[in-house]
């Protein structure tokens, strides 16, 4: 590769990152203020501990200081990805249960649901540029796992939602940890071979 | 033969001398110091509501031959009340310690034993050969929401105690103060003072876990504090500083995104810039018996400023009307 384009491609990613950085921030600042909204609303204790819900994808890892660039950003992806769906989700039992006003907290899971889709889009961007010079990755195609599992009662539905946000806002905190670690200029950041060291 | 009994402050403590038969002729001695026969019931010794200072070693001897019978080292103390515990992670993402002391003394040998759980997971905490009550313990996952649950458990010969904590990940990081704090005067400005610092030592990964931090200065004969937050950088340019005046800065960080502030930093002094006085050492001495001023709030001494028939009103309130003009201009001057 020429070391023009290396630089580019470096500049390209620090600029994405520095991006997504702000995303994830203004993303977890909203997502907090929609849970204390939520669990007041749905008569829940926000800081209860809640059991790890079947479909959410935990933001919890080990070794997290090991993993490679792309292993952030496809694990990022598949997340924000999950969340979507889950956020339409909640929004969807959300209008069921209210009909169609337009509630508060209805506008905010929307503006959430808004701002995940936007951020699961600034990633793919990101993969985009990580796996440049690998064509084939199925990571590049839509993920479709499915809808995710349906909660059965209402009690288990507003307990989903309690853990669907503090994950997500969890996962906000470690998308901008992780995009501070893959805009560091190193080669242990990304997986794919860099340019040749320039001093 | 001789052993430890430990007795709690207020008990009554009966000690028997060995084998010896209870009418027995004996010596008590505490300390070496003969007991009186007043304490005695038999040759049992009898000591009533007991207090920290009778702690010490009691030895009873055989009447006559003075064999030495029975020994043994009497502490008083008390059972432990419920210890303080406290967690902190200082050096995140790296880890978290617990510290712990107990509100009250004992006066006897506690033992300390801790536990974290997070989830399942029962994790170890090493426990630090400095300081004695402290352990820590390596984050094996980052930004979970399982909470972690520390208990600690203080157990002594006359009692135990416990307390539990539990947290979340986020919610104990709390750096070290900002370190190396210096503030310095601007050349030529009398109202900035430049203020520069260093990450703590202990936080291990500035650049990926970036801190913010929060400076305070205020006057030395001021009260109140100006505060000023910065997202980034480790220096800062007050630009309002009331000239001449010494100052108190201080400073302190957080993590960009989690947990609490840190302590505020040891405090540095610092004064504005100001200008030399150019003319002291050489015309002052020129000047001295001449009227020349060095305020220009004073009318110079040996002018005159108005006679009696220049006099406006009358009493209290009487005004010299030039020197009321004199006046006048000048506060227009200095408004």
């Amino acid at each position: 590769m020429a070391g023009a384009d290396g630089a580019s491609a470096a500049l390209q990613r620090r600029d994405l990152c520095a991006r997504g950085i702000r995303l994830a921030g203004k993303m977890r600042s909203d997502v907090v203020d929609l849970l204390e909204a939520y669990a007041e609303r749905q008569g829940l204790d926000a800081s209860a501990s809640v059991a790890a819900v079947e479909g959410v994808p935990a933001a919890a890892v080990e070794r997290w200081d090991e993993q490679t660039g792309t292993q952030r950003l496809l694990e990022n992806l598949a997340a924000y990805r999950a969340f979507r769906a889950l956020l339409a989700q909640m929004l969807e039992e959300h209008r069921e249960q209210l009909g169609e006003a337009d509630t508060a907290l209805g506008r905010a899971l929307a503006a959430v649901l808004l701002q995940v889709s936007a951020f699961a889009y600034h990633l793919e961007e990101l993969l985009r540029l990580e796996s440049r010079g690998t064509p084939g990755q199925e990571e590049e195609e839509e993920e479709e796992d499915g809808p995710p599992p349906q909660p059965h009662g209402l009690f288990e539905q507003k307990l989903r939602g309690l853990g669907v946000l503090r994950e997500l806002a969890q996962w906000a905190v470690r998308s901008a940890r992780d995009l501070r670690q893959l805009a560091k200029p190193s080669p242990a950041a990304s997986s794919a071979p860099g340019p040749a060291e320039s001093p | 033969d001789s052993h430890v009994q430990y007795e709690r402050v207020g008990a009554d403590v009966t000690m028997k001398c060995g084998s010896m038969d209870w009418d027995a002729a004996v010596t008590w001695t505490a300390n070496g110091t003969d007991i009186d026969e007043s304490h005695l019931n038999g040759s049992y010794l009898i000591l009533k509501n007991v207090d920290l200072m009778q702690s010490g070693q009691y030895s009873c001897y055989e009447g006559s031959s003075w064999h030495l019978k029975y020994q043994t080292y009497l502490r008083v103390g008390t059972p432990p009340k419920e210890p303080v515990l406290m967690c902190r992670s200082n050096n995140y993402p790296k880890g978290f310690y617990c510290s712990w002391h107990l509100p009250t003394p004992t006066y006897i040998p506690n033992t300390f034993n801790i536990s974290v759980i997070h989830g399942t997971k029962e994790m170890v905490c090493e426990k630090d050969a400095v300081p004695k009550n402290r352990c820590h313990i390596r984050y094996l996952q980052l930004f979970s929401t399982v909470k972690y649950k520390v208990t600690l458990t203080v157990t002594n010969p006359l009692g135990k105690n416990f307390t539990t904590l539990t947290f979340d990940e986020f919610a104990i990081v709390k750096p070290d103060p900002p370190e190396s704090v210096v503030a310095k005067p601007v050349p030529n400005n009398p109202r900035r003072l430049e203020v520069s610092w260093q990450n703590p030592s202990s936080w291990p990964d500035p650049e990926s876990f970036p801190l913010k931090f929060f400076l305070r200065y205020r006057p030395l004969i001021l009260d109140q504090w100006q505060h000023v937050e910065l997202s980034d950088g480790t220096s800062h340019t007050i630009t309002d500083a009331y000239a001449g005046k010494e100052y108190i800065i201080q400073v302190a960080a957080k993590d960009n995104d989690i947990g609490t502030w840190s302590d505020w930093s040891v405090a540095v002094h610092a004064t504005p810039w100001t200008e030399e006085p150019k003319h002291l050492t050489t015309e002052a001495q020129i000047t001295e018996t001449t009227s020349a001023s060095t305020s220009s709030f004073m009318a110079p001494p040996t002018t005159k400023i108005c006679d009696k028939g220049a006099m406006v009103g009358s009493g209290a309130v009487a005004v010299c009307w030039t020197a009321g003009l004199v006046v006048a201009a000048y506060s227009v001057l200095f408004i």
